[in-house]
């Protein structure tokens, strides 16, 4: 099948300059990139037909397997499963190394970060971090101040969206450090790959990630005190109704822990039991799928029924542990992102990896200004929201759209940033059935506990519909499998 | 050790699971008899009918309308696709504990049931759609045995399962023989459809030959060693399951439903077939319901929503 690279002439506004944007499989001048050479032949020879036959082996299996989510509708309520892209995107080992290298630079400083803000503050005594930015931020967490984390490891599960620019270099877009989604479609499309391409697959030489579960649960492990042997770890989910609860019970399945819910457990002389079968059973370690606000109704939002009352002191009695730590939030916020690369040099004396975005803080008169003056060439999105929400998209917003936006921008600059429109990498995506550029971004997983530990894959979303920069599942994005290709890229396995 | 909210779901996933199969098989035998032309298919429906409603139906339905019912409506609790999805409702909810396996035929299961196409595959030829129905729900039931770790998980859905099928064919007796229930079965027809809907003809005609009496059905349904349908069967399977997983549950002397359990299974074991008269094997199917309605209070009551003052930690 043909492959065509993306139109440069990319809708923009009158500021944004006509970019390019990289492809993951052709370069500039038109050929395949090595990595991708052995699975582009072995796709243009497969006919148009045999292409949805595999695209459908895919469907049927996230259908089989339950991965879906629901739409609610007025009266009845239907499920669908999350668009999965048949064609893999694939990393060679190089580029890996880099990324790896520059995620665990990155975390191992945020969570210095949080150490010291919840203590001593020394970074913002320093005046590296304004200390208002940090302290009124709405995911900073009083409650947390000089509590013992193990390891200092506040952030056990960390996902940050990556993206690749236009000139191939990749940067951090966003930090996720909450609770951050989507490893379970990491390992289920790798599950399917398997299934819908198993001969490239073979050819390609492509790292594992199958052990990623045995590494969250040895890092929840580790997080237990040291006197507690065998400690007793559970997922703590929302319910059925989450839309990630797929992922929860997926997790829970292959670590082999109980997955619970709020109402499952309770506290008792600070510390925490599980309703089992034949009484009460304690517990060490709760990793935790619920937000903040919404563990502890004592600690927390006092409407919440998705936690366990008392679980905040239990845990600052240190019998139990949450992860990721409440609080966690303030180091993934879009404002405080902007200071990542000098929280990296302030902890670590070292240079960032993986580059930030260029960002404009809104709070600042001047970059105000600059960010009003160019809203049509920029990215412009809330503080505190996530998911894809609150956020304007300059160069694809209309006038009107635009300007109802500037106008919530003047009232509360506060809460907003903006950053330059990038023109996200593409990659081929079985469209319609034919193969078609997309936008695409990549969301690691590295989890910390007793140490660092970066799984070799990711989960690469799809931004569907053609052009759209926007890849959260909510707002009409996919995903595809990511393939991290071991020493040597796989080619020498080529005849 | 397990989650009681888990164990609970398991127990609704046996439940509705033998539920479901035993709808299919009224459907199926309800729309048999409408193909003969005899008295017996009005006794049949008539059976069909008080077996699912407890006798109190008041606007008496086509058996064609009633099969629909009892197979399609999802307004209607007891019906196959109602219990299908809250099968696999509740096996969502326990998505963990069960095996990967066992999960695809139940959702596969109530892909089909709920998809576009299964009321127009339901008309176009219901003999064969509830059959499916059936021999997908022994996949999923041969998909638990071969491949669930056969412990306490296990025994929730197994007490499922014995429970549900001692009530449905407990019920079933009552809609054949009751006497207070009209008139009792005669037909050769009626009676072939009893055993049909306890799915038990064949290995009565293998018992007992094709000598086809009401006594002798009812003795078989009730009181026969081996076949997986009978009432000693169910009651002493629903013993077995709950003791083995009540063996760790410190329950402070109190006795639990285990004694209730082991008391049913030996008004079974115990009974004289042949002395038992019509009367006094109506009370003794009452009996059992009533019973297995008290088991299933106190399964929930022991194992699920037990009171915390009495199991925390000294």
């Amino acid at each position: 099948m043909r492959y065509a690279l993306a139109d440069p002439s990319h809708p923009s506004g009158a500021h944004a300059v006509a970019v390019t944007p990289y492809d993951e499989m052709i370069d500039p001048t038109g050929e395949v990139r090595p990595h991708y050479a052995a699975l582009a032949q072995r796709v243009a020879s497969l006919a148009e037909e045999d292409l949805a036959e595999r695209q459908r082996l895919l469907e049927r299996f996230f259908l089989l397997q339950g991965i879906t989510f629901t739409v609610y509708g007025a009266e009845s309520s239907t499920e669908r499963i999350i668009p999965t892209d048949l064609l893999p995107r694939i990393i060679p080992a190089t580029e890996w190394a880099t990324i790896e290298a520059g995620l665990t630079q990155r975390l191992k400083a945020l969570n210095m970060f949080l150490a010291d803000i919840y203590s001593g503050q020394k970074i913002l005594m320093d005046g590296i971090v304004p200390r208002e930015l940090v302290l009124g931020a709405p995911s900073y967490r009083r409650e947390m101040q000089n509590l013992f984390v193990p390891h200092q490891a506040y952030a056990n599960v960390c996902g940050s969206d990556l993206i690749r620019k236009p000139d191939g270099g990749f940067a951090v877009l966003e930090d996720n450090l909450r609770v951050p989604s989507g490893v379970s479609y990491m390992l289920a499309n790798r599950e399917a790959a398997k299934r819908t391409l198993p001969g490239s697959f073979r050819m390609a030489g492509v790292r594992r990630i199958e052990e990623y579960p045995d590494l969250l649960l040895s890092t929840l492990r580790s997080m237990a005190a040291d006197w507690r042997p065998n400690p007793q770890v559970v997922v703590l989910t929302p319910g059925v109704y989450n839309s990630a609860y797929f992922e929860h019970a997926y997790l829970a399945r292959l670590m082999g822990v109980p997955l619970v819910e709020g109402r499952d457990l309770v506290t008792h002389d600070n510390m925490v039991y599980m309703r089992t079968t034949t009484g009460l059973r304690r517990v060490d370690v709760i990793y935790r799928r619920v937000d903040d606000d919404f563990v502890d109704p004592l600690s927390f939002r006092r409407d919440s029924s998705l936690g366990v009352a008392g679980l905040f002191n239990a845990y600052r009695a240190g019998n139990v542990v949450i992860c990721n730590a409440p609080g966690t939030g303030v180091a993934d916020d879009k404002a405080v992102y902007a200071y990542v690369p000098e929280i990296i040099s302030y902890y670590l004396g070292e240079d960032a990896i993986l580059p930030n975005i260029e960002t404009y803080l809104c709070r600042e008169p001047s970059q105000l200004s600059h960010v009003l003056a160019n809203l049509d060439s920029l990215v412009v999105k809330a503080v505190g929201a996530s998911g894809g929400y609150g956020m304007l998209v300059g160069p694809h917003a209309t006038q009107a759209e635009r300007e109802a936006f500037a106008e919530a921008l003047r009232a509360n600059p506060d809460n907003y940033i903006a950053q330059p429109t990038i023109q996200l990498s593409t990659a081929p995506c079985l469209i319609d059935g034919a193969i078609d550029p997309r936008h695409v971004d990549l969301r690691p997983f590295v989890l910390s506990g007793d140490k660092i530990r970066v799984t070799p894959g990711a989960l690469t979303r799809v931004a569907l519909r053609k052009g759209s920069l926007v890849v959260n599942s909510s707002q009409g994005g996919g995903s595809k499998d990511t393939w991290v290709l071991g020493e040597g890229d796989g080619l020498e396995a080529r005849p | 050790m397990m989650l009681a909210r888990v164990a609970d779901s398991l127990y609704w996933i046996g439940r509705y699971v033998e539920r479901a199969e035993h709808m299919c098989r009224l459907a199926d035998v309800l729309l048999n008899a409408t193909l003969d032309r005899t008295e017996s298919s009005g006794q049949v429906a008539g059976m069909v009918m008080s077996a699912i409603t407890d006798g109190h139906h008041d606007a008496p339905l086509s058996p064609w309308d009633a099969a629909l019912a009892i197979t399609m409506d999802s307004e209607n609790g007891g019906s196959v696709t109602a219990a299908l999805a809250r099968a696999r409702e509740n096996a969502r909810q326990v998505r963990d504990q069960l095996t990967t396996e066992t999960w695809e035929r139940l959702n596969l299961i109530h892909l089909r049931v709920t998809g576009e196409g299964a009321a127009r595959d339901f008309s176009d030829a219901p003999s064969q759609f509830l059959h499916d129905i059936i021999a997908d729900l022994h996949l999923f039931k041969g998909a638990a045995d071969a491949t669930m770790s056969h412990g306490e998980g296990w025994g929730f859905l197994q007490l499922g399962v014995f429970i549900e099928r001692a009530q449905l064919i407990g019920k079933l007796l009552q809609a054949g023989f009751g006497r207070n229930l009209g008139r009792p079965v005669t037909e050769h027809a009626a009676m072939t459809a009893l055993l049909r809907m306890s799915c038990a003809l064949e290995p009565y005609l293998r018992k007992h030959t094709a000598d086809i009496q009401p006594t002798l059905i009812r003795q078989f349904l009730m009181f026969d060693e081996d076949f997986p349908r009978s009432l000693r069967f169910s009651t002493a399977r629903i013993e077995e399951h709950l003791s083995s997983v009540g063996r760790n549950v410190d329950l402070g002397g109190g006795a639990g439903p285990e004694r209730l359990a082991g008391r049913l299974k030996a008004r079974l074991l115990y009974a004289d077939p042949k002395a038992l008269g019509g009367e006094e094997s109506d009370s003794l199917v009452a009996t059992v319901l009533e019973e297995c309605a008290r088991l299933h209070e106190g399964i929930y009551d022991t194992f699920v929503a037990y009171s915390l003052e009495m199991r925390l930690p000294a």
